[in-house]
């Protein structure tokens, strides 16, 4: 795309302050770049340049935190098949042991976006748990393919099912622990939402543990717990190990729930917009071509190296493509496969989609009151970005910001009545 | 005198650094593997400040840990993230964790677990305040909406209405916002 002359933009965006512009481009017109330029020129200015034609990243470099975790796979490929040059910025993908980290890496700055998890964007920027820091969402990355893994001590008692699990875990008292990936984030919410539906309360009637991805199948191994969710492959690795079974997916849970998103923090896409939406496009392009089937073996033999996921690529591969085995002799393939673009239904970061998050937050006490769910989804999810990255790539916008879905338990959620939806639940903290 | 717990897998870097924290008057209460982090041993330790390594995967652990338990909630602080000094303290400026390079010497490092802690304790004391705030406001609508009852049922005054209010609040040994939930009950219970 050409880039206007400087001196355009600089004319038109900031009319009342023309003369002591002018006389600082004399001073410095001949040192500074375009970029430069641009990052002193207000927000409400840029986006008028953008709607003008100039596009130029302010930031040549971005770098992208990520988790090792199949859904990794849009942000790796942007950056190793070079999708990013392409928007004129270069990722540097940065391989994290743990959300924390992300999370602190984000906010100090260290890290400019990152694979991450939906609720766990919420829940900083609403203060759960530590500081309180703006937050924004680009776009989301997946739907589905994560799920729920019980140990096989647990089939050996009869627990293959929700259903059987609720009667086991009433009729032989014990301390049974479920671990999910981090307070805030979404395996919590689908472990407990899953365990909450065969009327199993997750604070109370068992114990909930955080581990981190990669160490889940080795902290059963060791029976440090009787089940996780988890996304994969470390569900399938589980099978693949011979510890555990699968008893549910996530698309179960939800069919097509969203999952990890691109986060960054709000003063990143506010600061470096163009920026942002390279990253968003890039990303993007990166979906449409994961999203291919022909396309999977590849993308599970690049994501499988040590360096990303470190996990065989058989392991990977078998769920990426849609084939699933649940470790006690059923085998299907499943439609509800984990999707990267779904021509843009996936990624449309979709305001109900982000109050969902805060309404189990609310649920499940980690919010003590009911926020203003759409006003913080609003300010979260950086809708006017993604709709101007999706349309350059022509991957499909759809009309409306709510979409309704119909979960495990009956209830459909299509964002109209938050506060109504959050308190409706019985079985709750 | 600050009493910390160090949560390190590489065992002769947490004994170095226990034995810097000593020099600089620290009292080390333990050194856990993260295998061993669960609720009970963080209990157990009862430290005033956690002490982790920024690449620990067990970090996850102890966010669940301190976020489903208010009594656990320790600030932390987190080294080998960050090589300057600049960038520590943008990183201290931005949130509860406070991030060090391993190489920061003893005595750098009692300034920074000190200013960790202050930080934490900041912010603990602005969200109860911002709690209280709100919880006052919650009692404070609910007397107002008591009061109205009393005016439009009994012609009371606005001031006679409160001051029943009140009479009865300390004769019965309530709370003000009690009694007005009380009026609410007994009017919705009528209507």
């Amino acid at each position: 795309m050409d880039k206007p002359k400087q001196e355009i933009i600089i004319a038109s965006a900031n009319a009342p302050e023309q003369n002591s512009r002018r006389d600082f481009m004399k001073k410095t017109g001949a040192i500074l770049g375009a970029a430069g330029i641009m990052s002193m020129v207000p927000m409400g200015t840029r986006s008028a340049a953008w709607a003008a034609g100039s596009d130029a990243p302010e930031l040549k470099e971005v770098n992208v935190g990520f988790i090792p975790l199949t859904d990794c796979a849009s942000v790796v490929l942007a950056s190793v098949m070079k999708f990013d040059e392409k928007y004129g910025i270069k990722i540097n993908v940065s391989k994290e042991a743990s959300w924390a980290a992300v999370r602190d890496k984000m906010v100090n700055g260290e890290l400019h976006a990152a694979h991450v998890l939906y609720g766990l964007v919420y829940g900083v920027h609403l203060g759960i748990g530590g500081q309180k820091k703006d937050m924004s969402v680009l776009m989301t990355l997946n739907n589905n393919g994560q799920a729920i893994t019980l140990s096989n001590q647990l089939k050996e008692k009869g627990a293959t099912t929700g259903a059987s699990l609720k009667k086991l875990v009433d009729s032989e008292k014990r301390e049974y622990t479920f671990a999910q990936t981090f307070p805030t984030g979404t395996h919590a919410m689908w472990l407990y939402y899953w365990l909450a539906s065969y009327d199993i309360n997750p604070l109370s009637d068992v114990k909930t543990i955080t581990v981190p991805p990669p160490q889940m199948v080795a902290n059963m191994r060791i029976g440090n717990m009787d089940g996780f969710c988890v996304g994969e492959p470390w569900n399938n690795r589980a099978i693949y190990d011979k510890i555990g079974f699968t008893a549910a997916t996530t698309q179960d849970i939800w069919k097509d729930h969203p999952e990890k998103v691109l986060g960054c923090t709000a003063e990143f896409a506010q600061k470096y917009p163009n920026t942002a939406r390279a990253l968003i496009m890039a990303v993007l392009e990166a979906s449409k071509y994961i999203d291919d089937m022909a396309n999977r073996r590849k993308v599970a033999e690049i994501i499988a190296d040590k360096s990303y996921v470190n996990c065989p690529v058989d392991v990977i591969d078998q769920r990426l493509a849609g084939k699933y085995e649940d470790g006690l002799g059923k085998k299907w393939n499943d439609p509800n496969y984990m999707k990267f673009c779904n021509d843009g239904a996936v990624n449309f970061p979709y305001l109900s989609d982000g109050m969902w998050f805060l309404t189990q937050h609310k649920r499940w006490g980690l919010l003590k009151e009911d926020p203003d769910y759409l006003a913080v989804a609003k300010k979260i999810n950086q809708i006017g970005l993604y709709k101007e990255a999706a349309s350059q790539v022509k991957v499909a916008v759809p009309k409306d910001v709510m979409r309704t879905s119909k979960l495990i338990d009956g209830t459909v959620w299509d964002g109209k009545d938050p506060k109504k939806y959050a308190a409706s639940f019985k079985v709750r903290a | 005198m600050k009493r910390i717990l160090i949560i390190d897998d590489v065992r002769d870097r947490a004994a170095w650094l226990k034995a810097s924290l000593e020099l600089a008057e620290f009292d080390v209460v333990g050194i856990l593997a993260w295998e061993q982090v669960d609720e009970r041993s963080i209990q157990a330790a009862s430290a005033d400040v956690i002490i982790v390594d920024a690449n620990a995967p067990g970090r996850d652990t102890l966010e669940q840990i301190s976020l489903m338990s208010t009594t656990l909630e320790k600030p932390v602080v987190v080294l080998g993230a960050q090589k300057d000094q600049q960038s520590i303290q943008e990183a201290m400026r931005a949130g509860v964790s406070a991030y060090v390079s391993h190489t920061v010497q003893g005595e750098d490092l009692s300034g920074i677990i000190h200013v960790a802690a202050a930080r934490f304790l900041e912010h603990k004391r602005l969200r109860d305040e911002l709690k209280e705030a709100k919880s006052q406001l919650v009692e404070r609508k609910l007397v107002d909406r008591a009061k109205g009852i009393l005016m439009e049922d009994h012609g009371y005054s606005e001031p006679e209405a409160y001051k029943r209010m009140r009479n009865m609040a300390m004769s019965k040994g309530k709370r003000l916002a009690e009694i007005a939930e009380a009026i609410i009950f007994a009017k919705e219970l009528s209507a």
